[in-house]
């Protein structure tokens, strides 16, 4: 068994972290929102629920504890940094692969029941998630993956910074968009924006998260190396 | 042949804080060595960095003869038992899992033993066991992975006095039939001081002793008796400490004394007592500087 | 059971010397392993296995390959031979020294010394 393998199925030997509770909080979220929805006398059309958003916070969540408390026994075992950087992406792809799927079935059956007989639009995320079943698929994918990469950033930061370095790798990023603003307010390119946001497909979208998720692998990875247990 | 660790120059600093100054020691193939010191001295730190847990501040290390950082060809001929290893959210018999992939000479039926002895509940989840239990947990794993290089950062804490004897009768069996290089730190010396064929102390960082452990049984001893008497004995020999009462005095000397010494000692109707591994080291560290070396040098 | 002064291995070799010298190891017995005596006496292999070199190199021990070390022919006369001659040393001399230094002569010691002897398992030789 190669070592990138191992290193998924060691964050798997708990079967709760990674696979209950991201299942069983999405589901009881779902639950919560059919029960309200099927209360409520009168529904409105096209109600849609931020509900699945649960999901996604909890794959950032996952990505976080899977560089802080799984890492020390990880090292550890005899891993590499790299192994295990590499490895817990596997491990993410598939993950995040098998909860798309889970999300297109689920939006189908939504779909098909109108709504689970309520209305709910809760695996039908508007303009995002709402289109064919291979960009969803996609969609979903990448955001899931940004997600969790995204969460072991943070992890990795705080092990090597504690709180501090977690709240000024946060304040880095406000700044980063702060300058982005500012940016866009000196060379006037407001009009711009919104000329590129009004002709943005979700295609388009799917392909700045796939960009952000390199970057986040990418500063996840620098972090890394110089991680100690 | 190549020692199985070479440092050379080995320097780690925390900021102003020197925990490791100008390390270099060989630690050789086979034989159990004890890195010994008191608490603080940095034997943690170096096995850290043995095993590229921590990166070193300048200074080089090998292992196998290559540097172990980001080397799983190395990393993963040996194994670090720490007393304050971090677990997942895993119950034991996860980590026992776990553990099984990752080492090729995983010994499952060791583990058994060993899950038995020393009384562990599988199911339980690790945050639930005490002190000793972790303990216990990470030896077994230490244990039973069989390891080339088997390194031990004071692996008994939390465990009473009949588990710690439990752990060196196992280690002892386990290595006995199974040879490879053990590096145990403690500064419970005097429970391993039998165990060790090799002896490396530390003290503030830096390497005060480096020799075979047979070298340093008996190379200093305490004379006592009348003073006049004592005093005449210890003329030129290297004096580590002194004491006095009345008219009596004991005095500790860095020196192998041998069968003529005894007999003189004997005349004099002075008491001979040799140093434990344990009290040399009290002794070097009060000094602060190599006692035996200079002595047999 | 084991003391600070003499090294280990010294320890161990006398310990089989003395069941050699004292009967208790027959000639052409086996003698325990250097892992059978690690782990009675708790301490390092190699160690045991120096304690047994001595005694191996003294010709009081015989290799037998693949089954072990046995006591050799003539162990104990030898043993024996070699501790009636450091008996004066180890035993006599420092008698002496205290005799000396309690004011007990010569005279008064040897008449102590067969006056005593019944005490102790039969008249000295």
């Amino acid at each position: 068994m190669n070592t990138l393998v191992k290193v998924a199925r060691y964050h798997l030997v708990d079967r709760l972290q990674f696979l209950v509770l991201p299942v069983g909080v999405t589901l009881f979220a779902f639950l919560v929102n059919l029960t309200i929805f099927a209360v409520i006398p009168e529904t409105p059309e096209e109600n849609y629920s931020g509900g699945l958003f649960t999901l996604y916070v909890f794959m950032l969540v996952c990505g976080a504890l899977s560089m802080t408390k799984s890492l020390p026994f990880g090292l550890a075992l005899g891993v590499s940094r790299r192994s295990y950087y590499l490895g817990t992406i596997l491990l993410v792809a598939g993950l995040a692969a098998l909860y798309a799927v889970g999300i297109v079935v689920f939006q189908a059956i939504e779909e098909a029941t109108g709504g689970w007989g309520v209305g709910l639009n809760y695996f039908r995320v508007p303009w995002l998630l709402n289109g064919p079943w291979y960009l969803t698929l996609l969609t979903s994918f990448v955001l899931l993956t940004l997600m969790f990469v995204y969460g072991m950033w943070y992890g990795l930061i705080y092990r090597r910074a504690a709180v501090v370095g977690v709240v000024l790798f946060a304040a880095a990023q406000v700044l980063v968009l702060v300058g982005g603003v500012l940016l866009l307010s000196w060379t006037d390119s407001w009009p711009k924006l919104g000329t590129f946001f009004s002709t943005l497909t979700v295609g388009g979208v799917t392909g700045v998260l796939a960009l952000l998720v390199c970057v986040a692998g990418a500063g996840g990875f620098a972090t890394m190396r110089r991680v100690t247990v | 042949m190549t020692p199985t660790i070479s440092t050379t120059g080995l320097t780690r600093r925390y900021g102003d804080h020197l925990a490791l100054g100008d390390v270099s020691v060989d630690i050789r193939e086979g034989k159990i060595t004890g890195l010994l010191g008191r608490n603080g001295a940095g034997k943690s730190t170096f096995l850290r960095i043995v095993t590229a847990q921590e990166f070193a501040s300048t200074g080089s290390v090998r292992v196998f003869g290559e540097n172990p950082v980001e080397n799983e060809r190395v990393l993963q001929r040996l194994v670090l038992v720490r007393e304050d290893q971090q677990f997942p959210d895993f119950k034991v018999r996860h980590a026992l899992s776990a553990a099984s992939w990752f080492y090729p000479n995983w010994d499952a039926e060791l583990a058994d033993t060993l899950l038995r002895d020393f009384d562990l509940p599988t199911k339980r989840p690790i945050k639930k066991l005490s002190r000793g239990m972790r303990s216990a947990l990470s030896i077994t794993i230490g244990l039973a992975a069989r390891a080339e290089l088997t390194l031990l950062d004071e692996p008994y804490a939390g465990l009473d006095a009949v588990a710690r004897q439990l752990f060196y009768d196992r280690l002892l069996d386990d290595y006995s039939a199974h040879p490879r290089t053990v590096l145990l730190s403690t500064h419970l010396i005097d429970e391993v001081a039998d165990l060790l064929e090799h002896v490396v102390m530390i003290d503030k960082g830096r390497v005060v002793l480096d020799a075979p452990a047979d070298e340093l049984r008996g190379s200093a001893a305490t004379v006592s008796g009348p003073a006049t008497a004592v005093e005449s004995f210890v003329a030129g020999r290297r004096v580590l400490h002194r004491r006095k009462i009345g008219s009596r005095a004991s005095v500790t000397v860095a020196d192998a004394l041998d069968a003529a010494a005894k007999a003189r000692a004997q005349a004099l109707h002075l008491k001979l007592e040799p140093l434990s591994l344990q009290q040399l080291m009290v002794h070097t560290s009060n000094t602060g500087h190599p006692t035996a070396e200079e002595a047999s040098a | 059971m084991l003391d600070e002064g003499t090294p280990l291995f010294v320890q161990i070799a006398e310990q089989i010397a003395d069941d050699i010298a004292e009967g208790n190891l027959a000639e052409g017995e086996r003698v325990p392993s250097t892992n059978e005596l690690a782990a009675f006496y708790r301490i390092n292999p190699a160690t045991a296995a120096k304690g047994i070199n001595v005694l191996a190199d003294e010709g009081l021990l015989e290799k037998r390959r693949g089954i072990g070390m046995f006591v050799a022919g003539g162990a104990r006369q030898k043993l024996l031979a070699d501790r009636r001659r450091r008996f004066a040393e180890q035993y006599l001399d420092p008698m002496l020294i205290e005799a000396r230094r309690l004011g007990i002569d010569d005279e008064t010691l040897i008449s102590l010394i067969r006056g005593n002897g019944h005490r102790n398992g039969g008249p000295a030789a």
